[in-house]
């Protein structure tokens, strides 16, 4: 069994929505039916007990290999934690080959799994070792090394369930939510509107408690110090017990609390000197430790954090003690459970020698003794839910710090007796306020009831109503894409909003052009939805985005599908036939938003059919006013869009839209029935928007498609009194629109010149001259600039067989090179002609043939020139 | 008997408005003793010594309006208290202190002065009246002293202290649009505005500047790639984990290239145009030492630029230039640095220089190398070495950069997220549109220096901090909130709480602070009476959107009004028996200098509260810049009858009940039975009651809110709680 190609589908696929990989999977003969491999199975059931069942239930068709690899990878990904239970094994038609597809929740992690799987079935198949236990090991490792920590997980978690779109900008915490301008940021515990001045305020221990006393919130009095020797002497000014701590610390490191000797502090001081600027000296207040989590001007949260301790019973060591607390199965090692194991180290040492403690000393029953005196999780204490018991005023406090210090997030560190009572009437005071704050103990607290935390700070970021998006329309289909998208956008454009767009001329923000080529696949869809200014989006979205990589985004409002060709890209990809090329363009309409619209065209049954697929409405669009679809639709009260002479009706009901056609200049008054169709598909997935009518009537009038704006979109030139249009026509559905587009018009002789691109079937490069030698006089052949791995002149050859039975052209001529094939064609214009040119190399033809066109009026103005006008009389 | 001597008995400081002046001053009661008998022009070579130590004294026009004139009082003859204050004022000048304020005056005791000079930082000003003293008596005694030591001191204590020179300029910009400022540190953490309406900056950065878009300028690979995204051009390039990863990523980019750390700063560990498998080993090996990661982009052809960002606005741009020398065939390179470069009087190290000293540092020696020289060759006459690549970005270029180039920049901000910020650009033209020229964006800095723009070594200085202004202020707000001050000689403290009680009912969380202590809303915060320190937490809290202060005459004399301007100015009264005589405050006139201060701050869009059954504090309304309503028991009092006839208002008791009136029309606000604080034990008199009315008709507050406020205050009395 081999693996020839692994793909990541980051977004909605053809398989489901969710991420996966998608494997290409080589099966010898025997491979195919491991039913065949004696012992296979008991030998992989023995490796990886937990493997899902091979065999459906009560399927009786055989098993291959290629199916236990992709069960082998979901099982071990499951093993190993990560929520997967997506599984797809799927024979192509070539024997052997399959396409293993096995969701993921982080690529690495699939990819890792697949590795292993792979294998885990060599193993099984030679009867070799596989060591279970430390692949999962790695597995888990790497899942915990790369997935979202827990704090930023519950806010990721708060926006899905609030239909948020997310996105992760690193591998770190940095998390985009919302798309365009709608989007916001947060990294880790931290919103995108705390502000630098807030956190470094924050980091500043005087500082903020300086600005808390200005407030009015109680802080203990204190000050910093100079040396050891000014530590005593504030610990007097203050009347002891009490704390000393780096001025800049963290997470309670150097910090000692309750002491009131001049031996004590003296050694606090040189502990605390390490591990920041400078020291700080403070009134101690006897107490509780608490956090409280503020958001935004709400108190969320609230936990009593006591230090790790045990209680004696008189028979154990404390080290005895400590081991059997660590015993406790919620206690881990790091910070992704919910308690941590208690450490006897030094620092533990040092705290028991105050108490008189030794680690082999026996506790009197029922003695707590304290192992260190700060109560962070991260060293083995515990936090207490207590949220629910917080006296209003004691909230306020913690809410007018947060403010005070300006964090948006924010942990208030509190010290006193109780939470039930106001901080004033106890002598407790916040000691502390800290920017990106842990949520772990208020998500999973030791005791008590888990906050939803995640959901407060997502509430504070986004209104009720608002889920962060902006409307999203995506356009698939054979032909007519690029248009339909360009005047979508045009549409939302005239309607005020900034519109990024994507298709296969590039990314526009705006008129503004930020990519150039074909831009329609899920990458610049998502670099559509990170641009800070953008209000909508329109995305061209191709088969080959969705094969290789899904779609770039969870969902969409709009999805437009125009039409599926006979001939364009079959063959590739395992995609063989017009069906297979429907399921995939199909992935846009099966992600449209429960709320949001196909726009399907009914006269197309492979896309009249994807309504079924569709969780939202559908808009039908047909030329043909009395297709069975149109009609039963508009029975059915919902909307259609069709052509009825020359006018597009939207209809829905008794309400009615009716646009001449002569107000759209793009349709030539009508005579180009695929611009037709395109902007009857635009006009549904406008009105789908809701778009004001005056507003798309507007936008279509003004809609403009010349060689600028839409290079190589049936672009009209004249010259030398004859008509030229070009076109990057390439298939053969789009060249027989623009035969009976042509045919419409008159014109003395017609001529064309033609490419055809290698990577398409020789049937469909052939059928394209087919339908060219039955309309045109004259046509020019050339080779295409990149022959996609055909051989010199095979592409011709191809071409001139199509041309074997034309019933038209008469004059064949064979070139080499795109200018000179046009060249060749205009040389022989003359007034009253019509030339089709099917361009390639679009942008240089275009100028190509612009410059032509120049250099010829040049050259007529200059003989129109009688000599010697230029002289003075 | 007194000995020839300058001695300070008290210095006051007086750290806002005073009778003085409005600015923050120190006011030194100073003995001088027998030289009250010994004026300048009867010690021999006074004059001379103090002119030939501190020539800069010419500039003080004092005593005769022109240039040189306070010199001609030393000749001619005045006093050391007089002196003293010139040569503390001059002092602070030449260290580098704002302020030209000051005054000597004589009091009741001869040979005590007190001398008032401008301390916008009271530890260096005070350290200047020392060193002033020392120094006048140095001149007075021919002795020596050392003046530019004594200086350089003072120099220190600026930097210590005073604002470096971008939140200087910030707050220059504040001032200049009256917007209020308060240090909140002794470094540039500086608060605008007062409560609630107030923003901060921290040097370039502001309460707006997110620390997440911090983190994602700080990494500059993730910047990269969110710009490219957003199609703003940027030099293709990745991050490397070893040398031979940095020699393959040049290969996949192309040579040139440049090699630098990905989360590095201020251009340290860069190395530009590197073309050799060598230079580009060696460019990591450095590069990695400096930050995390490593980053080999396209080397971008030209010159390194710097735009600000401020808001939405691109608001400066400066260009870099290289440094380089032309060989003349006899100096080394060493020398030619020095000779040809460092020569150059923009160059230096402070901040008050544009452009650093060039100095052989590891970046300057690869360059030499490339051109195959070091720091004591001797290049041939007329050759041209490059020193420096990246010279100090400080050309000013804002009005060439073409709008594509500031679309780009202003886009970069946002996508990173920040208000402001400083971005990094290469190009050849910054007039011509980036894509033209393969310019590109390499960065994007938090917090940027600001220095550049506003001393650039060549160029039109740029008003960057009133952009920053401008940006945290739009419309021209000024970050006030509605701030009341009550002053007088009686009845302040049941004012101002009185006051309070209306705002609260007109639904404003309320700062008070008076004799009884500071409150915030309900709460009693300090018990202590409130002074200089509690009015000023009041207008730090940003959650209070209204304050009511009380300032006594004494702390007005002895420490300052906590504010710059106020809303509403309160004056209840004048009492001429309420002398200070410690401070030289006997005479009503006196009383009337101390109080009117209260009546100078109110600002022109404010009104100034005034007792017309005083004459004194009636008076005052002519001192006032914006309106006055006037109060008394009687409303039958010409002034009143007088002030109503102007179409202003006024307002009194007529038939037992408050009326406010206002030119013709009268409104009957509440009869006096219904004022229970009237009668109640202890209770209010009624001009307190009427002042507040008028201070609350004042502040525009609803006249429903008044009335209930009238009808319910004294019962309960405030919680008290204190921290």
């Amino acid at each position: 069994m081999e693996v020839s190609r692994i793909r990541a589908l980051r977004g909605p696929n053809l398989w489901s929505r969710r991420t996966a990989l998608e494997a290409i999977v080589s099966c010898t003969e025997a491979e195919r039916a491991i039913a065949g491999i004696s012992g296979f199975e008991a030998r992989l059931r023995a490796r990886f007990p937990a493997i899902g069942l091979l065999q459906p239930a009560g399927q009786e068709r055989s098993v291959s290999m290629a199916r236990a690899l992709g069960l082998a990878t979901l099982g071990l990904q499951s093993q190993a934690g990560c929520p997967v239970t997506f599984v797809r094994t799927v024979p192509t038609l070539d024997a052997g080959i399959y396409q293993v597809v096995v969701e993921y929740t982080e690529e690495e992690v699939g990819r890792l799994a697949l590795k292993f799987a792979l294998e885990l079935c060599q193993a099984a198949e030679h009867d070799t070792p596989f060591d279970l236990d430390a692949a999962l090991t790695q597995l888990r490792d790497l899942d915990e090394d790369i997935r979202i920590g827990p704090s930023t997980g519950s806010i990721v978690q708060a926006a899905v369930q609030r239909g948020i779109p997310y996105r992760r900008l690193t591998q770190g915490s940095l998390i985009q939510f919302g798309w365009g301008k709608k989007q916001r940021r947060i990294q880790a515990a931290e919103m995108d509107r705390s502000s630098a001045i807030a956190e470094s305020i924050a980091q500043d221990k005087e500082l903020t408690k300086t600005l808390l006393h200005a407030t009015g919130v109680p802080v203990p009095e204190g000050r910093p110090v100079e040396d050891a020797e000014d530590a005593w002497a504030a610990a007097q000014e203050i009347g002891a017990p009490v704390v000393v701590k780096p001025r800049d610390g963290n997470q309670g490191k150097g910090v000692a609390v309750n002491i009131s000797t001049r031996e004590q502090i003296l050694a606090a001081y040189a502990v605390a000197d390490k591990y920041g600027s400078a020291v700080l000296v403070e009134r101690y207040i006897p107490g509780h430790d608490f956090r409280l989590l503020v958001v935004g001007d709400t108190l969320v949260a609230a936990s009593r954090r006591d230090p790790p301790q045990v209680s004696g019973d008189a028979v154990h060591t404390i080290r005895q003690l400590v081991d059997e607390v660590n015993k406790d199965p919620r206690r881990g090692e790091g910070h992704a459970t919910s308690l941590t194991k208690i450490r006897l180290d030094d620092i533990a040492i040092a705290t028991l020698a105050k108490a008189g403690y030794t680690p082999e000393s026996v506790p009197p029953n029922g003695a707590l003794v304290i192992l260190r005196n700060n109560a962070n999780l991260s060293t083995g204490g515990t936090a207490t839910d207590v949220t629910d018991e917080v006296h209003p005023e004691f909230a306020a406090h913690a809410i007018a710090a947060a403010r005070t210090v300006g964090l948006d997030i924010c942990g208030v560190d509190v010290v006193a007796g109780t939470v039930i009572k106001p901080l004033e009437s106890q002598g407790g005071a916040i000691v502390e306020v800290n920017a990106a704050p842990g949520l772990r103990m208020h998500l999973t607290p030791s005791y008590g009831k888990p906050r939803a935390v995640g959901e407060a700070v997502i509430a504070d970021m986004f209104a009720p109503e608002d889920d962060g998006r902006i409307p999203v329309v995506a356009v698939a289909g054979t032909n007519g894409k690029t248009t339909t998208v360009r005047l979508i956008a045009h549409l939302q454009g005239v309607n005020g909003q900034l519109v990024g767009m994507t298709n296969s001329d590039g990314v526009y923000i705006g008129q503004q052009r930020i990519d150039v080529g074909d831009c329609s696949g899920p990458r610049s869809a998502r670099n559509v939805l990170l641009h800070p200014d953008v209000d909508a989006a329109v995305f061209e979205t191709a088969r080959g985005g969705i094969l290789r990589e899904g779609l770039g985004f969870d969902r969409c409002d709009v999805a437009v599908v125009t039409n599926i060709g006979m001939g364009d890209h079959l063959g590739l990809n395992f995609i063989s036939t017009v069906e297979d090329l429907a399921v995939v363009k199909r992935v846009i309409v099966e992600n449209v938003a429960p709320t949001g619209t196909a726009v399907l065209n009914a006269t197309d049954p492979n896309v009249a059919n994807m309504a079924d697929s569709c969780p939202g409405s559908v808009i039908f669009f047909s030329s043909d006013r009395h297709h069975t679809l149109i009609t039963t639709q508009r029975a059915k009260n919902q909307r259609v869009v069709y052509r009825d002479g020359q006018a597009i009706v939207a209809a829905r009901g008794a309400e009615e839209h009716r646009i001449p056609l002569a107000d759209i200049p793009l349709t030539y008054d009508g005579a180009i029935d695929f611009q037709v169709e395109n902007a009857m598909a635009a006009i549904a997935a406008a009105w789908a928007l809701g778009l004001d009518w005056q507003v798309i009537r507007r936008g279509l009038a003004s809609f403009v498609n010349d060689a600028q704006t839409a290079p190589g979109r049936f672009n009209r030139f004249e010259f030398r009194g004859a008509t030229i249009f070009a076109d990057y026509g390439h298939n053969p559905d789009a060249i027989q629109a623009l035969v009976r587009a042509i045919e419409r018009m008159p014109a003395k002789r017609r001529s064309v010149v033609i490419s055809g691109a290698g990577d398409r079937r020789d049937v469909d490069i052939r059928r394209q001259t087919e339908i060219l030698g039955t309309a045109f006089d004259q046509v020019v052949l050339y080779e295409d600039q990149c022959q996609r791995g055909r051989e010199d002149g095979e592409v011709l050859t191809l071409l001139r067989e199509g041309l074997a039975g034309a019933t038209r052209a008469q004059d064949v001529r064979e070139i080499r090179g795109e200018f000179l094939a046009i060249d060749t064609a205009m040389d022989e214009l003359a007034a009253g002609d019509l030339c089709l040119i099917l361009v390639d190399q679009v942008e240089e033809a275009l100028a190509h043939i612009e410059q032509r066109i120049a250099a010829d009026c040049a050259i007529s103005a200059a003989m129109r020139q009688p000599t010697g006008q230029s002289v003075a009389h | 008997m007194k000995r020839k001597h300058i001695e300070f008995l008290d210095v006051l400081s007086l750290r806002g408005p005073s009778m003085w002046t409005y600015p923050p001053v120190l006011e030194a009661w100073v003995d001088i003793g027998e030289l009250e008998d010994f004026p300048s022009n009867l010690i021999p070579g006074f004059y001379e010594r103090l002119e030939a130590w501190l020539p800069t004294l010419i500039e003080h026009r004092c005593s005769y309006d022109e240039r040189g004139g306070f010199l001609r009082r030393v000749r001619e003859g005045t006093w050391p208290g007089h002196i003293l204050e010139h040569v503390t004022l001059e002092l602070q000048n030449l260290a580098g202190l704002p302020g030209g304020f000051g005054k000597a005056r004589e009091t009741s005791t001869r040979g005590v002065y007190r001398v008032i000079v401008s301390a916008y930082q009271e530890e260096v000003t005070r350290a200047a009246l020392h060193t002033a003293r020392d120094l006048v008596m140095a001149a007075i005694e021919d002795q020596p002293y050392d003046v530019p030591a004594a200086i350089e001191a003072l120099r220190d204590l600026v930097n210590e202290y005073w604002l470096g020179p971008s939140t200087a300029s910030i707050v220059q910009a504040a001032e200049d649009r009256r917007i209020p400022y308060i240090r909140l540190n002794q470094g540039n953490l500086v608060q605008f505005g007062y409560g609630a309406a107030q923003h901060r900056i921290w040097t370039a950065e502001t309460d707006r500047t997110s620390a997440v878009a911090e983190g994602i300028a700080c990494d500059k690979d993730l910047t990269k790639s969110l710009l490219q995204a957003c199609g703003v051009p940027v030099p293709q390039g990745r991050a490397v984990d070893s040398k031979d990863d940095a020699w393959e990523a040049a290969q996949e980019i192309g040579l040139p290239v440049v090699v630098k750390p990905s989360d590095g700063n201020h251009g340290r560990g860069v190395f530009l145009d590197l073309r050799t498998r060598e230079a580009i080993e060696t460019a990591f090996g450095v590069a990695s030492g400096e930050g995390s990661g490593v980053i080999v982009e396209r080397c971008v052809p030209g010159n390194e630029h710097r735009l600000l960002v401020v808001g939405d606005r691109m608001v400066a741009a400066a260009r870099g230039k290289t440094a380089s020398v032309i060989g003349d065939g006899r100096a080394t390179i060493q020398q030619l640095i020095a000779s040809q470069l460092n020569s150059d009087p923009r160059r230096g190290n402070t901040e008050e220089h544009p452009l650093n000293l060039v100095a052989l540092d590891s970046a300057a020696r690869i360059e030499l190398a490339r051109q195959g020289y070091h720091g004591d060759t001797v290049p041939p006459a007329g050759e041209e070495v490059l020193i420096q690549r990246n010279g100090n970005v400080a050309f000013d270029v804002t009005d060439e950069v073409h709008p594509s180039v500031a679309a780009h920049v202003r886009l970069a901000a946002r996508i990173v997220g920040l208000d402001i910020a400083g971005v990094d650009l290469v190009a050849e033209d910054i007039s011509r549109p980036l894509e033209e020229q393969g310019g590109a964006i390499v960065e994007v800095n938090a917090g940027p220096g600001l220095l550049m723009h506003l001393k650039p070594a060549d160029g039109q200085p740029r008003p960057v901090g009133r952009a920053i202004v401008d940006h945290l202020f739009p419309n021209g707000g000024e970050g006030r909130i509605p701030l009341v001050g009550v002053s007088g000689s009686h009845g302040m403290t049941g004012v101002a709480h009185l006051i309070g009680q209306f705002l609260r009912l007109a639904g404003r969380r309320v700062a008070v602070a008076s004799s009884q202590g500071l409150f915030f809303d309900h709460r009693q915060v300090d018990r202590a009476p409130a002074d200089w320190s509690a009015a000023q937490r009041a207008l730090m809290n940003p959650m209070m959107e209204a304050a009511v202060i009380e300032n006594g005459a004494r702390a007005i004399l002895t420490q300052g009004l906590a504010y710059d301007r106020c809303q509403v100015g309160v004056v209840t009264g004048l009492d001429p028996a309420q002398t200070h005589p410690d401070l030289s405050i006997v005479e009503p006139q006196q009383i009337y200098n101390v109080l009117r201060t209260q009546v100078d701050v109110v600002l022109p869009g404010g009104c100034a509260v005034l007792n017309a059954a005083d004459d004194l504090v009636a008076d005052m309304a002519r001192l006032c810049d914006g309106d006055v309503v006037l109060f008394a028991r009687d409303g039958e009092l010409p002034r009143i009858a007088e002030h109503l006839a102007a179409g202003k208002r006024a307002v009194f008791v007529r038939a037992d009940a408050i009326v406010l009136a206002h030119g013709a029309n009268d409104i009957r606000l509440a009869p006096l039975a219904c004022v229970p604080c009237l009668t109640e034990q202890p209770g209010l008199p009624i001009e307190s009651v009427l002042a507040a009315v008028a201070a609350g008709w004042a502040l525009d507050l609803p006249q429903d809110c008044i009335r209930a406020g009238i009808e319910t205050h004294g019962t309960p009395a405030p919680v008290a709680a204190t921290a």
